[in-house]
């Protein structure tokens, strides 16, 4: 039900079909979005489609901690089995959550081997993610060099490994300092009138990107029904 | 003296993550002039906000969770505590629930109510702590306060009303509406320091008179001389803040506040509704137990001449060494003088006396009444009451949960024996959590507590402090069942035996409760079909039938029973009759319910070198663990994670040869969760085999 449920809501469904198939692994994606619109949220969105699904998920925190970022989860969880009257929340929830891994570091401390070596004991333990979020990664300030790592890391597993980016403005445009070639796709989401606007800047190497423009409950950042 | 005491407010910020708890309280500091600048929650500045003092938090920017801190607004001083925003059924929790007089709810003006905010609502309710609420980010889009309103009415079962309305919503949010003085708000300055006061906006002069009449209707059934001034037209706003203050000490009025705090709106209406409407210590009732005259209960009273009761409720290690949170409940704790701790009969030395401002201390010569304060370096439990010696009083116990695990204890030798029974008897004494008891089916004395190493400590202890060597039988898990399912049953116990009959019928439906509920029974009959005298009957029959669930013979729980229907009879009805209908009903639908057995989950904490992150994270694997997550710092990791205690026996030996000795761990309960299909099919199992051996030697 819940899988339903996801298949109507999540908006990943609408990328898949709007872009060309999703993020797909092996590949960069960005979001972008102001102050408090919710990047998180959209985020734990995309993490826990994915863990519905079967697949691993590690979730790097930057700027919050392990409770902070697990309440999120929970959040979402909670309302997605209340939407669906979920019979077996618990025992669902519990298999979900099972396959997350969270893991909080500090910014300064973040780099490409510090997630190589996450991904290395992660194996240890059999865990072999096949969804990467790092959160508070200050992608304007990062190197090239930086950016081609973790893109080649993505290919490596092969994993979709998603960034987040705020926008200094309520305008969703790139900023300047992002150079959009390392990123296969790009997001970002802009506050509108009771609902957020999700909007592809990118769209792999299709030029027709600007096109998809979707509504999402700024509740929940799923999205609004119809 | 108790002018002063009626100015003091010890309240907490309780909000569901992300909502602003930590945003609001920086602005809460800088308006009171505690702090002299805001940073921001993940300042770019470095500063990081000044409640999350702990370095690693900082550089994250997230709360900490165990400060207390202070500060003065219009000649009130307000003691903020810091709440949790999510549950916990640990006693630390219920604790730190229990100090306040009253709470802010923090709630996010999009999200609304949120799922897990029921918790600490409950808690608080259980605490009888007055609440107030602040909808906060209206400057988002999709902020909606009529809706969290709403949601607080819908969910949380307040009669919450709204005292303001907002000047635009999302980016055109301006400020607020004072529905008692009609006023318009803004906030102008460079940090809305500055409350201007304008008229209200020609075009929601008509919607801010009819929130206000609604107001006035709510807020009137809390006070006669406010009804009698609407009706006489003559409205004063100290009679409406009278009557707000009525209504929210009652617990049954929850006034909403609204801004954004990032935006720095509405933050100082909302400071003068704590100081106006929350209690101050003498508006609460605060009982202790009285030691000295068979744990009777004792009112205390905020009166600093009275000798001292205080409670230790949060304890910390800190750069201070052992700080001690306490809050005064009668008397004056003063440097200098000597405290009795009242579990353990030892005498402690006032040696320094602080107020704790974030990672700031100030140095104290006194408590006031009803104060928080912190102690330096003395050595005590978390719960414990300390005295001036001159009264043996202790405060009464918080909710305790029931313990998880128990164990068999047998003396090495005869002798022995009565020394255990001395040993048992003070820890049972000592520790809520501990008990003690005889198996009536083994004989066997057999002690429990809330996870195994709880348990090896009083073993121990036994050893060393009585010198009774014990023999332990192998660790037991409580187990708990729980339906999933809601049922209908419409039952009719029916007897005729030669003289007079036994008849009742009852009609109703079993529902699963939300998680950390245990029981509820709710009479909806309605004209009379089962008389009143007897709904007492059919509770009591229902909880008889809690004490050993049908599936493995262990209690069961989460669930409501509601009746709405049934028959009796003038003559054959009774209490009997209809005790025996209620667990014939509950007898019949329980299979139907979808009956589920549930086990302990414990929450783990290990901390490592983060060389070792690999092998510990196996460990926890192994054991059926899943794992939240882990921090990284300075080469240590922290790892969270649940783990069921029935895969939990002897981790400590496990951990110490994964780790050659490098990492540390601690566990304590966190709640019952639905045990793996497999492990309750092979649990069931070895219930029915031993229901049938029974019957077998029959
Ligand atoms: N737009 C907006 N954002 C806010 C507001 N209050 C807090 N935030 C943001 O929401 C996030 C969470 O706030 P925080 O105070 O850490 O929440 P906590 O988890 O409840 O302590 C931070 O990014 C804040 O800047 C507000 O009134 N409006
Ligand atoms: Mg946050």
């Amino acid at each position: 039900m819940l899988r339903g449920f996801l298949n109507a809501r999540s908006p990943l469904r609408i990328l898949e079909r709007g872009l060309h198939g999703g993020l797909g692994r092996g590949n960069l994606g960005l979001v972008l979005a102001g102050h408090g619109v919710g990047k998180t949220p959209f985020l734990v969105g995309v993490a826990l489609d994915g863990l519905l699904r079967g697949d691993q998920v590690l979730h790097v925190a930057l700027d919050s901690s392990v409770a902070h970022t697990r309440a999120h989860y929970d959040t979402l969880f909670d309302d997605l089995a209340q939407a669906t009257r979920l019979e077996d929340e618990a025992v669902v929830r519990g298999e979900a959550l099972r396959l997350l891994s969270i893991r909080a570091w500090p910014r300064a401390r973040f780099g490409v081997e510090k997630l190589r070596e996450a991904l290395r004991v992660a194996e240890e333990t059999g865990a072999r993610p096949g969804l990467l979020i790092v959160e508070g990664f200050e992608v304007a300030a990062a190197s090239g060099a930086e950016l081609d790592g973790l893109a080649a890391l993505a290919q490596e597993l092969p994993a979709e490994l998603w960034l987040s980016a705020a926008l200094p403005g309520e305008q969703a445009a790139l900023p300047e300092d992002i150079a959009p070639g390392r990123f296969a796709v790009i997001l970002a989401l802009e506050p509108g009138h009771s609902a957020v606007a999700l909007r592809a800047l990118k769209d792999h190497d299709s030029p027709g990107a600007g096109k998809l423009r979707v509504s999402l409950d700024p509740r929940t950042l799923l999205l609004k029904r119809s | 003296m108790n002018g002063e005491l009626a100015n003091i407010r010890n309240i907490g910020i309780s909000a569901h993550v992300d909502s602003g708890k930590t945003t609001l309280t920086e602005r809460v500091l800088f308006y009171t002039n505690r702090i002299h600048r805001i940073n921001e929650v993940k300042g770019k500045d470095g500063a990081g906000a000044t409640m999350d003092h702990m370095e690693l938090e900082r550089e994250r920017g997230i709360t900490i969770t165990s400060a207390a801190t202070h500060c003065e607004w219009n000649d009130h001083r307000i003691n903020l505590i810091d709440t949790p925003g999510h549950v916990d059924f640990t006693i630390e929790v219920e604790r730190s629930l229990r100090v306040l007089d009253g709470a802010v709810l923090i709630l996010c003006g999009v999200a609304g109510v949120q799922s897990q905010s029921m918790t600490v609502d409950r808690q608080m309710r259980r605490y009888k702590v007055p609440r107030l609420a602040f909808v906060n980010k209206l400057d988002r889009s999709g902020a909606n306060p009529q809706r969290a309103a709403a949601g607080l009415r819908e969910k949380l079962e307040h009669n919450a009303v709204l005292m303001q309305l907002p000047i635009g919503l999302e980016s055109a949010f301006e400020g607020v509406i004072d529905l008692i003085s009609m006023k318009a708000l803004r906030f102008g300055g460079a940090n809305g320091e500055q409350v201007v006061e304008d008229e209200i906006p020609a075009e929601q002069r008509a919607a801010a008179e009819a929130a206000r009449e609604e107001m006035l209707d709510a807020v009137s059934m809390f006070s006669d001389a406010l009804t009698e001034s609407i009706l006489e037209e003559r409205v004063t706003e100290e009679l409406i803040h009278e009557a707000v203050r009525n209504g929210v000490l009652s617990l049954e009025l929850t006034p909403v506040f609204m801004g954004s705090a990032y935006g720095n709106k509405g933050v100082q209406p909302l400071l003068n509704a704590v100081t106006r409407y929350l209690p101050s210590p003498e508006d609460v009732e605060n009982t202790g137990i009285d030691l000295s005259n068979d744990e009777a209960p004792v009112l205390l009273s905020s009166d600093t001449n009275k000798p001292l009761v205080a409670l230790a409720f949060k304890l910390e290690d800190g750069r201070y060494g052992q700080l001690t949170y306490v809050r005064v409940y009668q008397g004056t704790l003063a440097r200098g003088m000597n405290i009795v701790n009242s579990r353990t009969g030892k005498r402690h030395k006032v040696g320094r006396l602080g107020r704790m401002h974030a990672e700031k201390m100030e140095d104290i010569e006194r408590s006031t009444g009803g104060d928080i304060v912190a102690l330096f370096g003395i050595e005590c439990a978390f719960g414990d009451t300390f005295t001036d010696g001159s009264v043996e009083i202790s405060m009464s116990a918080v909710h305790v949960p029931d313990p998880v695990i128990s164990l068999s204890v047998k003396p090495a030798q005869q002798k022995s024996q009565e020394n255990i029974a001395k040993a048992l008897g003070r820890f049972v004494r000592e520790d809520p959590t501990f008990r003690a008891g005889v198996d009536p089916e083994s004989g066997e004395t057999v002690i429990s507590g809330m996870g195994e190493l709880h348990l090896d400590v009083y073993v121990e202890r036994m050893r060393r402090e009585y010198g009774a060597e014990v023999v332990t039988g192998a660790p037991q898990v409580a187990y708990r069942e729980t339906i999933s399912q809601r049922t209908d049953f419409n039952y009719t116990h029916r007897k005729q035996t030669g003289g007079a009959g036994q008849f009742g019928r009852v009609a109703g439906y079993l529902e699963p409760l939300p998680a950390g509920e245990d029981f509820e029974f709710v009479n909806e009959v309605r004209g009379g079909s089962i008389p009143t005298e007897f709904i007492p009957s059919l509770e009591k029959g229902f909880r008889a039938m809690l004490a050993k669930g049908r599936l493995i013979g262990f209690p069961v729980l989460g669930l409501r029973v509601v009746v709405n229907d049934g028959q009796s009879h003038s003559v054959d009805s009774s209490d009997m009759a209809f005790q025996a209908a209620a667990r014939g009903a509950f007898r019949e639908c329980y299979a139907r319910a979808k009956p589920i057995i549930l086990e302990p989950l414990m929450k783990l904490g290990v901390e490592a070198p983060v060389t070792h992150q690999g092998a510990v994270l196996k460990t926890i694997m192994q054991r059926r663990g899943s794992v939240i997550g882990t921090t990284e710092d300075e080469g240590f990791c922290q790892i969270e994670a649940e783990a069921p205690l029935a895969a939990m026996f002897g981790y400590a030996t496990d951990l110490r040869s994964a780790t050659a000795g490098a990492a540390d761990f601690t566990m304590e309960f966190a709640r019952y969760a639905p045990a793996p299909r497999d492990i309750a099919a092979e649990l069931e199992e070895k219930f029915q085999d031993r229901r049938r051996l029974a019957k077998d030697e029959d």
